[in-house]
């Protein structure tokens, strides 16, 4: 038994880490970003890499060289603070599926949790498939290409053309809504995801950084629970 | 050496929102949380796809981007694959770009 489990764990690492392929290019394109924009602002091939397995956080990542030179270090640490706010909400609504696990594993877990392996993930679980191995093979991957591309941003660090010229910025919303699909159950979940769309947008344009998929995330669900109370499936 | 301390303390924080939440809720979650939780990835996935699509550079526009999103939604609702999204999404993306369509900036 205690053999098969562990096969069944390995097999949802594997298939973890396979989910993410598609996401590659996309992940690396930043990737590589990052690194040429980390070696402008004089941070050395090893910082430039350092960061990234340190940090591991894409969106804010880029924020902090921004402000790197310019800003104190304690708002560079406020900031990134401020712009994974977000991963509270995610936190929370995959906190359910985690219950069970020890402290270390669900700590590892966290660790490396983004945007892209959280919603992975969440799309796994709710097909039914309870697979912590998923989970930490869809962490590892994203990661391994993030990795990847800024380590040979920071060693080349030679201009790349933008990749939103290409739409590679696009990869991620795309993903995003090929994942969205999962949870469209009912029109109480179709009316939710219209309405936090629409609060996004505006919220994008109102408020500063990522706030908007907080205010979004938050006022959308709490709509759900809404409908349900006037609305039967 | 300054460096290397921004980069933990921004590693802290980091660990700090994506742990928090999966550390502190637990078994005993009060029904009524539980059903609010079930509609956060929606409400969070077409927050993260809707701003991206429709205002890509900080204006509500209808421009290659929107386009591309509406192509990869058909491929999504048809397919339910990542992939298959991607791919129809940025051919759309690319044939609108060769015919011409801006590119907001």
């Amino acid at each position: 038994m205690r053999v098969c489990a562990r096969l069944n764990r390995v097999k949802g690492f594997q298939r973890g880490v396979l989910a993410t392929m598609p996401l590659g290019l996309g992940i690396l394109a930043f990737g590589l970003l990052y690194g040429m924009v980390a070696r402008q602002i004089g941070l050395s091939p090893v910082e430039t890499l350092g960061m990234s397995l340190i940090v591991h956080a894409g969106s804010s990542q880029f924020v902090a060289l921004g402000m790197w030179g310019v800003a104190s270090a304690g708002a560079i640490v406020l900031t990134t603070l401020v712009v994974n706010l977000r991963h509270l909400l995610m936190g929370a609504s995959i906190a359910p599926y985690l219950q069970g696990l020890s402290h270390s594993h669900k700590a590892l877990l966290a660790l490396w949790m983004s945007d892209e392996s959280y919603a992975l993930a969440m799309a796994e679980y709710e097909q039914g498939q309870v697979s912590p191995g998923y989970f930490l093979g869809a962490n590892v991957g994203v990661c391994l290409f993030w990795w990847a591309g800024g380590w040979l941003g920071g060693l080349l660090g030679v201009a790349i053309p933008d990749p939103a010229e290409y739409g590679l910025d696009l990869v991620f919303p795309l993903a995003f809504l090929g994942l969205l699909t999962a949870f469209l159950k009912d029109r109480h979940h179709v009316v939710v995801a219209l309405l936090s769309g629409a609060l996004a947008v505006l919220g994008a344009l109102l408020l500063p950084g990522k706030w908007y998929v907080i205010l979004a995330g938050l006022a959308g669900s709490a709509v759900g629970l809404l409908l349900e109370k006037v609305w039967r499936r | 050496m300054r460096n290397w301390l921004i980069f933990l303390g921004m590693g802290l924080v980091t660990f700090l929102t994506r742990y928090t939440m999966i550390a502190l809720l637990g078994r005993d979650l009060p029904p009524l949380l539980q059903r609010w939780l079930r509609y956060v990835p929606a409400a969070v996935l077409a927050a993260l796809v809707a701003p991206a699509a429709l205002a890509p550079h900080g204006r509500v526009q209808l421009g290659a981007e929107a386009w591309a999103v509406a192509a990869g939604a058909l491929v999504a609702w048809r397919t339910r694959s990542v992939l298959w999204t991607i791919v129809g999404g940025l051919a759309a993306f690319w044939l609108l770009r060769i015919l011409g369509v801006t590119v907001g900036v």
